[in-house]
C-alpha cells in the first residue's frame, strides 16, 4: 500500500528518471558504439600505414634475402661447399625466417589478425624487436618503458601544466604588468623544441661545468641502495625534463595567461570585485570555475599524452623511454609493437573522452548528459 | 616604450645566441693533408718464423686474469662521445667512429686505434643491353662498366668524403689484408693502369655506346630517340657517406653525356629495387653499395666469386644475371674451391683473377673505409687490425691503464642487450659480444696483427694433411706434416643419435672405413682440469667438453628434445665436411678431430673444442639446465623457436627467462640430474652434478644471472633497462696478467727512403730503406720481405723486386744500369712495401728521383 501510494505519489518523477536513464543509457551506448568504431579505424589505419598497405613484406622479404645471403656467405666462405649445399642453406634460412615473421601468410589477412588481437588487448610478441630484459612480448616492450616515461613526462609535464596555469592565474590579473610582458616577449622561445635545449643544456652543464650527467637514466655502475639509486635517477631526470619544461613554459603560460584573460574580464568579475571580494575568491570562483571543462579536457589529454613519450628528447638523453621504443618500432616495421602502443593510446582516448562527457556535468550544471542537439 | 623595446630586444638576443649556438657544429672539421696509411698483412706461407708463445714486455706481476678490476660499461650516443671522453664521463668509445670523425679524433687530442670499417663501391645492373621496356642500359657491357674505374677519381673522394680517413681501393680484396700485401706489385701495377682518367673513361665510353647503337646528340646520350638516363640508387642512411660519393660519381656520368635519375633510399626503400627486382626489369642501373670485413681474413680467395660471378654466395639477382668472361668465371670459382695445388698457384691465379676482376667491374669499388676507436689517454687498450677493440678476443687480457694494476675502466658502447644472452643463438650484437667476450676463455687466441691462431689453453696442436693440399705454417706451436692419406678410426665419434642419446661412431656409420683431408690432434695441459674454474668456483672438467661435442649435434636432431629447425641449415655444410673426433686421452686431455675443410695456414686448422659456443661459454650444468627448460617448452634458444613456440627465447643475463631456468635447476637438483645420462654419465656422477648445480644456484642467488665463464672478468651486475653492466676481475683466472701483453701494440713498420734526386741514365743508382718501430732498427727476423716497385716517368711499373737486407733495420734498393738504361727523362719514383711477420700490415714508401741523360 504504501509502496503503491509511493508509487503513484512519485509517478510522474519516476517517470522523469526513467526517461533520464534512457537518455543517459542511449547517450552512452551510441558514444561507446561510436568511439569503438573510431578506434577500429584509427587503429587499422595504423596497421595500414605502418605496413606501407603491406609493401612491407616485400621490402622486409628483401631485407631477409640480403642478410641471410650475407651469413651464410660468411660462414661458408672458403668451406668447400658448393653452391647448391650454400644456395639451399640460404633458401632454408630465408623461408624459416620469412615464417617466423608470418610473410607466409598474406598481408591482408595478417592485418585483420593484428587488429582483432588488437582489440581484444592481445598484444602478442615482436616481430624484430625484444624488451631489455630479452622477452619478445609487446606487453613487456611496453610496460618496461612505462616506468622512466611517466617519471620524465609525468615529471615534467605535471609541472608544466600546474605551474602555467597558476602563473597563467596570476598574470591574468596584472595584465600589461612587467611580468606580463616578460612572458609575452619570451613566447617565442618556445619555437625551439625540447631537444633544441636538450644538446644546450648538454654542452653547458655536462661538457662544460660537469655537474650534470650526459644521458641515461642512472649512473654506471648503478649504486648500490635504493636511497642512493632515487637521488641518481633525479640527477638524470633534471636535463631532460628541464628541457621539456623550459620549450613549452611560456608558451604555455601566455596561453593560459589570454585564455584566463577572457573570462577576467567578464562583467561578473568586475562585478565581484567592486563588490570587494578578496582576490583569490574572484580567482577560485569567478574565473577558474567557469574554466574548469577546458581545464579538465586539457588535464586529461595531457595525462593520456604522457603514454607517447618524447621521442627524439629521450633520444637526445637516451632516456629508456616509449617513445624510443615506439621510434625504434617504426624502423624495424614491427608492427605488433606499433599496433600495440597504438591501440592502448586509443583506448585511453577513448576513453577519456567518453569520461569526460560525464565530468563536464559534475563540474557545469549547465551541461547535460545527451541533451545536446 | 623603452621598456618594451628593452624587452623585446632581450628576447631576440637570447633567441639568436641560442640558435647560433645550435649551429655551431659540436667538433670542428678541418680537412686534413692526406694518410698515407700502412696497409694488408702478410700472406700464408711455409716459412717458419721462430716465435715463442708471445713474451710480455712489461714488468713482471703476480697479477693474475685482467688488469683491471672493474669494466664498467654503458651506453653513449656516438655523437656526444668524443665530448664525452674529453669530459671525464667516459674512458672508451669502444663501438668506433668512421672515417669522417677522424679529423675531430684529433682535434680532441685523445689516443685512438684503427680498424677495418665499410668498403664502399658501385654496383652495376648488367642485364639488358635493352630492359624488357626497351630501356637502354649501358652497365650491360663490361668494357663500358670497366672503364668506370677511369670516371672516378678515388683519391678525391678520399679527401672530400673521408678527409683521408680510408684508403682508396681498387680490389675486392682488402687493401689491408694478406692477400693485398702478397700481390701488392700486381696490384700497384692495375692501380696505376686504372688510375683517374677522365678523357680515357669518355674515349673508351663513347666508343662502346657508339658500338650499341647510342648515339651524342647535344652532349646528351640517346638511345632510339630517348635520352639515355640512369636510374641511380643513392643510400642516403648507414653513415651518410654513399650521399657524397653518390652525388660525386653521378656528376661524372652526366659529364660524360648521361642523364641521372637520382633516387636518394634508405636501405629499406632501396633492397626491394636493388635485391627483390629482376634486373631484366630495369628499376636500377647502378646502386651505392658498402661491405664490411670485420675479420682479418688472411685467405680472401673466395671473394672474386663472391663479388662478381653468377656462383656468389650473395645469390643476388644481380649478380645472378653477371655474365662474365669465362676464364674469370672459371679462376673465381676454382679459387673459391681452393682448387689449386701450390701457393704459388694460388699466387699466379689470384694475380690473374686481380686484371679480370677489374675487366668484369660487376662492382667498382671505390674506398676501403676505416673505424677509428677513441679512449682516454693513458689507457692502453689492443685493437685487432680488422674488428678493432670490441670485436678483439685479446682486449681483455691487455686493457688496462698505463703502468698500473686495478682500476676501472668506463667502457661505452653504442647499445647493450639488444637480444638475450645466451651462448647457442644468443645476441650477436657486436657491442654484446664486447662485453661476453671478456667472460669467456678458450681453445686459442686470434692473433689481432696477422690473424693467426696462438696456443691460450691448449699447449700445441699437430696438424696433418694430405699430401698435395697447399698448407703452410708459419708460427712453432704447431706441428705441419703431410700424409698419403689420413684415415679416421673406427672407435671415433662422427654423429649422434639422439633418441637413445649416445654417439654413432664411425664404424658404425662408415663400417667400410672413412678418409679425412685433414686431422688435428689437439694437447691439453696436464693440470688443467684443476687449475681453471668457472666462475662459480667449479673446476673445469672433461663433462663440460662431451657435452660440447653433444651440443654440436643434437639441436639439429629431429629426434631430440631441444631440436630446433633453426639449427638444421647451418649443421648442413658442417656435417658434409666433419669426419669425426676422438678423445685420445684424458689426463692429459687429447683429442683427435677429422674433417675434410682445411685452411692455408696450418695454424688456422684448429677445431674449437672447449666448451666455448658460438655466441658465449657455457658449463655443462648451465647448459643442462636451459636444455630442460627448451625440452619443457618454456624456453628455447633461437628467437625462431621461441616465436613459433610462443616462449621466451632463453637469456642467461636477466629478463623473463632466469626465474624459469632458476626453476629447473631445482629440479635438476633435486633429481640429481645427469644430462644425456646414456653417455655423460661416464664422465660424471650424480653427486658431481649437484654440486655443479649447487655452485650455480650460489652463483644466482648472489649475481641473480646465469653468465659463467671462465674468462679473466665475470658479471658482477646487470641492469637491463638502464643498460649497464659491471664485469669484476675474476681472482682465480690460472693465467698471469701480463701473458699476452706483447700484443699491446701492433708492430708497424715506419719506413723511410733515401737516394739520389737525380739519376743518370744508364748508370748505377742506390737508395737505401730505413725500417724502425718506435725509433729503433725493425729486427729483419720478423719482416718477411721487402719489395721495390719502379715507376717510369709515364706511371707505368717497370721492375718489381726484393730489396736486400743490409743490417737489422736497413735495406738497399740497388737499380743496375741497365734497368735506369731503359728509364726515359722526366720525373720518375720508387716505392717500396715493408711486410712484416709480426703484424700483416704492410707499410709502404716511395721517393721521386729525376732521370737525365
Amino acid at each position: 500500500m504504501t509502496q503503491d501510494t509511493q508509487a503513484g505519489v512519485l509517478g510522474v518523477p519516476k517517470k522523469k528518471t526513467t526517461s533520464a536513464f534512457a537518455r543517459v543509457a542511449r547517450f552512452m551506448g551510441i558514444r561507446a558504439v561510436t568511439l569503438l568504431f573510431t578506434v577500429v579505424i584509427g587503429v587499422y589505419t595504423t596497421i595500414l600505414i605502418a605496413n606501407m598497405g603491406g609493401y612491407v613484406d616485400t621490402i622486409m622479404r628483401n631485407d631477409i634475402r640480403e642478410r641471410v645471403n650475407q651469413r651464410v656467405a660468411a660462414s661458408t666462405a672458403n668451406q668447400n661447399i658448393s653452391p647448391e649445399t650454400r644456395r639451399q642453406m640460404a633458401n632454408d634460412l630465408v623461408a624459416l625466417e620469412e615464417k617466423r615473421l608470418g610473410l607466409d601468410t598474406p598481408f591482408a589477412i595478417r592485418s585483420f589478425r593484428y587488429l582483432f588481437n588488437a582489440l581484444q588487448l592481445n598484444l602478442g610478441r615482436a616481430q624484430n624487436m625484444v624488451s631489455d630484459n630479452g622477452s619478445r612480448e609487446v606487453r613487456n616492450i611496453i610496460l618496461e618503458r612505462l616506468p622512466a616515461t611517466l617519471l620524465l613526462m609525468g615529471t615534467s609535464q605535471l609541472f608544466l601544466f600546474f605551474f602555467s596555469v597558476f602563473i597563467a592565474l596570476t598574470l591574468s590579473r596584472s595584465y600589461g604588468s612587467f611580468w606580463d610582458k616578460l612572458v609575452i616577449t619570451l613566447s617565442p622561445t618556445s619555437a625551439a623544441p625540447p631537444w633544441f635545449y636538450g644538446i644546450f643544456f648538454i654542452l653547458l652543464f655536462a661538457a662544460v661545468f660537469k655537474i650534470l650527467p650526459f644521458g641515461g637514466m642512472v649512473d654506471a655502475p648503478v649504486p648500490d641502495n635504493t636511497f642512493d639509486y632515487i637521488l641518481n635517477v633525479l640527477k638524470h631526470l633534471i636535463l631532460p625534463a628541464s628541457s621539456l619544461i623550459i620549450s613549452s613554459l611560456f608558451l604555455s603560460i601566455y596561453n593560459w595567461r589570454t585564455f584566463f584573460l577572457i573570462y577576467s574580464s567578464e562583467d561578473y568579475v568586475d562585478m565581484a570585485k567592486a563588490k570587494g571580494l578578496p582576490s583569490r575568491d574572484i580567482e577560485r570562483r569567478y574565473i577558474l570555475r567557469p574554466t574548469l571543462p577546458t581545464i579538465i579536457t586539457n588535464f586529461a589529454l595531457l595525462v593520456i599524452g604522457l603514454w607517447t613519450g618524447a621521442i627524439i628528447t629521450e633520444t637526445v638523453f637516451l632516456w629508456p623511454g616509449l617513445g624510443r621504443t615506439l621510434f625504434r618500432a617504426i624502423g624495424f616495421f614491427d608492427t605488433p609493437v606499433i599496433v600495440g602502443s597504438t591501440i592502448i593510446y586509443a583506448y585511453l582516448l577513448a576513453i577519456t573522452v567518453f569520461l569526460l562527457d560525464f565530468v563536464y556535468v559534475l563540474v557545469d550544471p549547465r551541461v547535460k548528459v545527451g541533451g545536446g542537439k | 616604450m623603452f621598456k618594451k623595446s628593452f624587452t623585446f630586444a632581450f628576447a631576440l638576443l637570447i633567441i639568436a645566441s641560442m640558435v647560433l649556438a645550435a649551429c655551431q657544429p659540436a667538433q670542428t672539421t678541418p680537412t686534413e693533408a692526406p694518410v698515407v696509411e700502412p696497409t694488408a698483412v702478410e700472406q700464408p706461407t711455409a716459412e717458419v718464423v721462430p716465435t715463442e708463445v708471445p713474451t710480455p714486455e712489461v714488468v713482471q706481476t703476480t697479477r693474475k686474469g685482467g688488469w683491471l678490476d672493474e669494466i664498467v660499461f654503458s651506453v653513449v650516443a656516438s655523437d656526444s662521445a668524443l665530448t664525452q671522453i674529453e669530459a671525464g664521463a667516459i674512458d672508451i668509445y669502444a663501438n668506433g667512429l668512421s672515417s669522417k670523425d677522424l679529423p675531430a679524433i684529433k682535434d680532441a687530442g685523445v689516443s685512438y686505434s684503427t680498424s677495418s670499417g665499410l668498403y664502399y663501391d658501385i654496383l652495376y645492373n648488367p642485364a639488358g643491353p635493352e630492359f624488357t621496356d626497351g630501356r637502354f642500359n649501358p652497365f650491360s657491357n663490361r668494357k663500358i662498366r670497366e672503364a668506370t674505374n677511369w670516371l672516378f677519381d678515388r683519391d678525391y673522394i678520399n679527401q672530400e668524403v673521408y678527409a683521408g680517413g680510408g684508403l682508396a681501393k681498387f680490389f675486392a680484396i682488402t687493401t689491408q689484408f694478406p692477400d693485398y700485401a702478397d700481390l701488392a706489385d700486381v696490384a700497384r701495377k692495375l692501380e696505376s693502369y686504372y688510375a683517374y682518367n677522365f678523357d680515357k673513361a669518355k674515349e673508351v665510353i663513347t666508343a662502346e655506346m657508339e658500338g650499341m647503337g647510342a648515339t651524342l646528340v647535344d652532349g646528351k646520350w640517346m638511345y632510339k630517340d630517348a635520352p639515355v638516363t640512369l636510374i641511380y640508387i643513392i643510400r642516403n642512411d648507414s653513415d651518410g657517406t654513399r650521399i657524397p660519393i653518390g652525388e660525386y660519381t653521378a656528376a661524372q656520368f652526366e659529364a660524360l653525356g648521361f642523364t641521372v635519375d637520382r633516387q636518394m633510399k634508405k636501405g629499406s626503400e632501396a633492397s626491394p629495387i636493388w635485391i627483390g627486382s629482376d634486373p631484366v626489369e630495369g628499376q636500377w642501373h647502378l646502386y651505392t653499395a658498402a661491405w664490411s670485413a670485420t675479420v682479418l681474413d688472411r685467405d680472401q680467395s673466395n671473394i672474386f666469386q663472391e663479388m662478381y660471378l653468377d656462383s656468389s654466395a650473395q645469390g643476388i639477382p644481380a649478380f645472378l644475371d653477371n655474365v662474365s668472361d669465362p676464364e674469370f668465371k672459371e679462376l673465381g670459382d676454382r679459387l673459391a674451391t681452393a682448387d689449386f695445388a701450390t701457393l704459388q698457384e694460388r699466387h699466379d691465379m689470384m694475380a690473374r683473377a686481380l686484371e679480370l676482376s677489374l675487366q668484369d667491374s660487376l662492382q667498382v669499388f671505390l674506398i676501403d673505409g676505416k673505424q677509428f676507436t677513441p679512449y682516454a689517454n693513458g689507457m692502453v687498450a689492443t685493437a685487432d687490425l680488422a674488428a678493432g677493440i670490441e670485436g678483439a678476443q685479446i682486449y681483455p687480457y691487455t686493457l688496462r691503464w698505463a703502468d698500473q694494476e686495478g682500476g676501472t675502466v668506463r667502457w661505452a658502447t653504442q647499445d647493450l642487450f639488444a637480444e638475450p644472452w645466451n651462448p647457442i643463438a644468443g645476441s650477436n650484437w657486436a657491442f654484446d659480444q664486447g662485453a661476453i667476450r671478456a667472460t669467456q676463455s678458450g681453445d686459442i687466441m686470434y692473433d689481432p696483427y696477422t690473424g693467426l691462431l696462438w696456443p691460450l689453453r691448449i699447449e700445441k696442436a699437430d696438424v696433418v694433411v694430405k699430401e698435395g693440399l697447399p698448407v703452410g705454417k708459419t708460427l712453432d706451436w704447431v706441428n705441419l706434416e703431410f700424409a698419403p692419406e689420413i684415415t679416421v678410426p673406427a672407435d671415433a665419434w662422427i654423429d649422434w643419435d639422439a633418441a637413445n642419446q649416445v654417439f654413432v661412431t664411425v664404424g658404425e656409420k662408415n663400417p667400410e672405413g672413412l678418409t679425412a683431408l685433414r686431422k688435428t690432434t689437439l694437447y691439453y695441459p696436464a693440470d688443467m682440469f684443476e687449475t681453471v674454474k668457472w666462475h662459480d668456483g667449479a673446476n673445469l672438467s672433461l663433462a663440460d667438453f662431451v657435452f660440447g661435442m653433444i651440443m654440436t649435434f643434437d639441436r639439429a636432431k629431429p629426434e631430440s628434445a631441444i631440436y630446433d629447425a633453426q639449427a638444421e641449415p647451418q649443421f648442413l655444410p658442417f656435417q658434409e665436411n666433419f669426419r669425426g673426433f676422438k678423445i685420445v686421452s684424458t689426463e692429459p686431455l687429447v683429442i683427435e678431430y677429422y674433417s675434410d675443410t682445411y685452411s692455408l695456414d696450418a695454424e688456422l686448422n684448429i677445431p674449437l673444442m672447449f666448451p666455448t659456443y658460438t655466441f658465449g661459454e657455457g658449463s655443462w650444468d648451465t647448459m643442462a639446465v636451459a636444455n630442460a627448460a627448451e625440452a619443457g617448452g618454456e624456453l628455447a634458444y633461437s628467437v625462431d623457436k621461441a616465436l613459433e613456440k610462443e616462449i621466451e627465447q632463453t637469456s642467461f643475463i636477466g629478463g623473463p627467462s632466469l626465474e624459469v631456468l632458476a626453476k629447473y635447476l631445482d629440479q635438476a637438483i633435486a633429481d640429481k640430474t645427469i644430462p644425456y645420462a646414456p653417455t655423460m654419465s661416464a664422465y660424471l656422477t650424480a653427486d658431481e652434478a649437484v654440486a655443479r648445480y649447487e655452485a650455480l644456484k650460489a652463483w644466482y642467488g648472489e649475481h641473480n644471472n646465469f653468465m659463467v665463464g671462465t674468462g679473466p672478468y665475470f658479471v658482477d651486475q646487470a641492469f637491463l633497462t638502464e643498460k649497464t653492466l659491471t664485469l669484476k676481475h675474476f681472482e682465480d683466472y690460472p693465467d698471469l696478467a701480463d701473458r699476452w701483453s706483447n700484443f699491446g701494440e701492433p708492430k708497424l713498420a715506419v719506413v723511410e727512403l733515401d737516394g739520389p734526386g737525380q739519376v743518370k741514365i744508364g748508370e748505377e743508382a742506390t737508395f737505401d730503406v730505413f725500417v724502425t718501430f718506435k725509433d729503433a732498427a725493425y729486427p729483419a727476423a720478423e719482416i718477411k720481405q721487402v719489395k721495390f716497385l719502379l715507376y717510369n716517368a709515364q706511371g707505368e711499373i717497370v721492375k718489381v723486386a726484393e730489396a736486400v737486407a743490409v743490417e737489422d733495420g736497413q735495406y738497399s734498393v740497388v737499380l743496375d744500369t741497365a734497368t735506369t738504361a731503359a728509364l726515359e727523362a722526366g720525373s720518375n719514383k720508387l716505392e717500396v712495401a715493408i711486410v712484416p711477420f709480426t703484424v700483416s700490415q704492410p707499410t709502404f714508401a716511395s721517393v721521386e728521383f729525376v732521370t737525365a741523360p
